[in-house]
């Protein structure tokens, strides 16, 4: 009987103990129902996708000669929740870069750190290695988006619609030259008994 | 043998219980709070551990006190805590509510007052703007509207803030998102309208100037009529200055213990209700004074009355629990004194010594949420007249003609959105960070 007792209580505390698994970072795993990393994924992928096979590129490049340079602006986040809107956005980047098609340049927050360097570069920096000021390469589009949501909630059960829209503008006349749009719509019902 | 030491297990628990409650120390903390402030009573909470049961309530001071201290990042992990443990804690737990049952309310875990689930979107949003990010603050207020949808009930206005619609209307004003400002705006109108509470001037002008801005000339009129003004938006080299002012604390939780002696039995049977004891919370305002015009804060969350109100709704609820508990810990001794005195007794003190009320609640909270609002030239400074505080004028540090203040009775300090370039000559006042 106490051997029972015994077992049946570090059976308990097992239970109680932390765990933890390695688990593949592209693997969905849902717990709250809130946005989460293969939100994060799906959006940048399908965005990427979008904005690759699109003729505006071509059409820059055709017009220029030039492969296009792209800056991001503000991507809002108007959503119900607190979306760290710079995961998908960076994942953009790297995968528009990447794709040797689109030139990026540094957003208005990171020049900044970029310009102190250099005007650094200018008093400490040894001639021949300066970086000298006023060479920066103008973005030809800016991108901008928000994320909004629409909760229609009743008791323990919410239905969380997504919608992401990024924008292309092009700097030189306002021309919106990509519009991308991706949706995720998702059914939560909270549990409504707990141990 | 079984029902001694069942006893025994009994009175043991409960002098932990009663030994280990940071509950009760938390409430001790705040009640001193308007005499010792925000610091000291911060430093006095830190040092505890408290059960998880009572985490909730330990961060939901936590936070608010983080909040009067300019603390933004801080209050703000605490708040987004305690947010997180009561969403959670809103399924019924099968092993609380046996513990609940049989032994006392404070066994479960802390779950917030309808108030207290509206209430922290409201703090963390302040936590928020305050630390410039007007995103983050909207965010808040979109949640805070999903749970005042969650608690709405037809015959009733728990849960239903006014505080948390104004705070909208006025981030959705600062976002110039101008139809949603007026439709949290009517809907904080309603509320107060429900509650027979007067109309704060602020909320006044924030429907005046959007009604007519937005065209609803009928709905203008009326509000004009009712308030008996026009509405006065801020032309090109004007601005507006929105004040939040935090009085007061609100009141404490106490227990009432009515316990009866049944002589016949040998057995004492107690059942101990949480009360709030009678308000004596006298309202101060805060001016807030331009060139021209001078506003002082009118009230918008009574929270005394809220508090009062959210434990009169759950009081049927509490009194059916201690009348079963009452019954099944007088069925317990009775089955000890079958056995023998000995165990009787010590039963009987085991049941009466671990029946406590839950006297718990978010207890650092302001007595009253107020606001108010003026139009200034955009080049004039303004003062907060009773805490003697000068701030620049708009066009010095902010670019959307718009600032918002953040003053607590509780400290001298008063905090500003945007970011205002830096501190004033008297060094007293605090940008936000």
């Amino acid at each position: 009987m106490k051997h029972w007792i015994l077992l049946s209580a570090a059976l308990l505390l097992a239970a109680c103990a932390t765990s933890v698994e390695r688990v593949a970072p592209d693997s969905t795993i849902d717990l709250s129902g809130a946005w989460n990393d293969t939100d994060s994924r799906l959006v940048a992928e399908e965005m990427i996708q979008d904005a690759l096979s699109r003729p505006w590129i071509g059409e820059f490049a055709g017009r220029t000669g030039k492969r296009p340079v792209v800056i991001v602006g503000t991507v809002r986040n108007l959503s119900h929740e607190h979306i760290n809107v710079k995961t998908f956005v960076a994942d953009m980047e790297r995968a528009l870069i990447n794709s040797g098609r689109v030139d990026f340049v540094a957003s208005r927050d990171d020049r900044g750190e970029v310009r102190d360097e250099r005007m650094d570069q200018d008093l400490n920096a040894r001639e021949d290695t300066r970086n000298a000021a006023g060479q920066e390469l103008g973005a030809d589009f800016m991108m901008q988006g928000q994320i909004n949501t629409i909760i229609d909630v009743e008791g323990k059960e919410q239905v969380r619609y997504y919608q992401v829209d990024l924008t292309l503008i092009s700097m030189a006349d306002n021309r919106k030259v990509w519009l991308g749009q991706k949706k995720i719509k998702k059914y939560v019902k909270n549990a409504k008994l707990r141990y | 043998m079984m029902l001694q030491s069942l006893a025994l297990t009994l009175l043991c628990s409960a002098i932990l219980v009663l030994q280990g409650c940071s509950a009760w120390q938390v409430n001790q903390a705040a009640a001193s709070l308007a005499v010792a402030g925000p610091q000291a009573t911060l430093d006095r909470l830190q040092p505890l551990v408290p059960a998880n049961r009572d985490l909730a309530q330990y961060k939901l001071n936590t936070g608010v006190l983080k909040l009067y201290l300019g603390d933004w990042q801080g209050s703000r992990q605490d708040l987004a805590e305690a947010k997180s443990i009561l969403q959670f804690a809103q399924a019924v737990s099968v092993t609380e509510n046996l513990a609940a049952l049989t032994a006392n309310e404070t066994l479960r875990t802390y779950n917030g007052t309808p108030t207290d689930q509206v209430l922290v979107h409201v703090m963390l949003a302040l936590g928020y703007l305050l630390e410039g990010d007007l995103d983050g603050a909207r965010v808040e207020m979109l949640q805070a509207n999903v749970t005042m949808q969650q608690l709405a009930k037809e015959d009733s206005t728990a849960g239903q803030l006014a505080s948390a619609r104004f705070m909208a209307g006025l981030i959705y004003e600062l976002n110039g998102e101008w139809d949603d400002a007026l439709i949290s705006y009517r809907r904080c109108y309603s509320i107060l309208r429900d509650r027979s509470e007067p109309i704060p001037q602020a909320l006044q002008t924030g429907l005046l100037n959007l009604t007519r801005r937005q065209g609803f000339q009928q709905e203008y009129q009326q509000f004009s009529q009712q308030f008996g003004r026009e509405a006065h938006s801020p032309s090109a080299d004007e601005g507006e200055w929105f004040l939040v002012y935090l009085d007061g604390v609100v009141s404490s939780k106490t227990e009432t213990r009515i316990s009866v002696f049944d002589a016949e039995v040998d057995t004492m049977v107690s059942v101990v209700m949480p009360h709030y004891r009678n308000s004596t919370y006298l309202p101060r305002e805060l001016t807030l004074a331009g060139e021209v015009q001078r506003q002082r804060s009118g009230i918008l969350e009574n929270l005394e009355a809220r508090a009062r109100e959210d434990l009169e709704a759950e009081r049927a609820k509490i009194l059916a629990a201690a009348t079963v508990r009452a019954v099944a810990k007088y069925k317990m001794v009775q089955e000890a004194q079958s056995k023998n005195d000995f165990s009787g007794i010590l039963m009987n003190i085991a049941t009466v010594v671990s029946e406590q009320a839950d006297v718990r609640s978010w207890n650092m909270l302001p007595a009253s949420i107020q606001v108010a609002r003026i139009t200034t030239s955009l080049k004039v400074p303004v003062n907060v007249l009773e805490k003697g505080q000068a701030l620049p004028a708009l066009a010095e540090f902010s670019r959307r003609g718009r600032a918002v203040v953040l003053a607590s009775s509780l400290t001298d300090q008063v905090y500003v959105w945007p970011a205002l370039p830096e501190p004033t000559e008297s060094g007293e006042t605090h940008a936000a960070q």
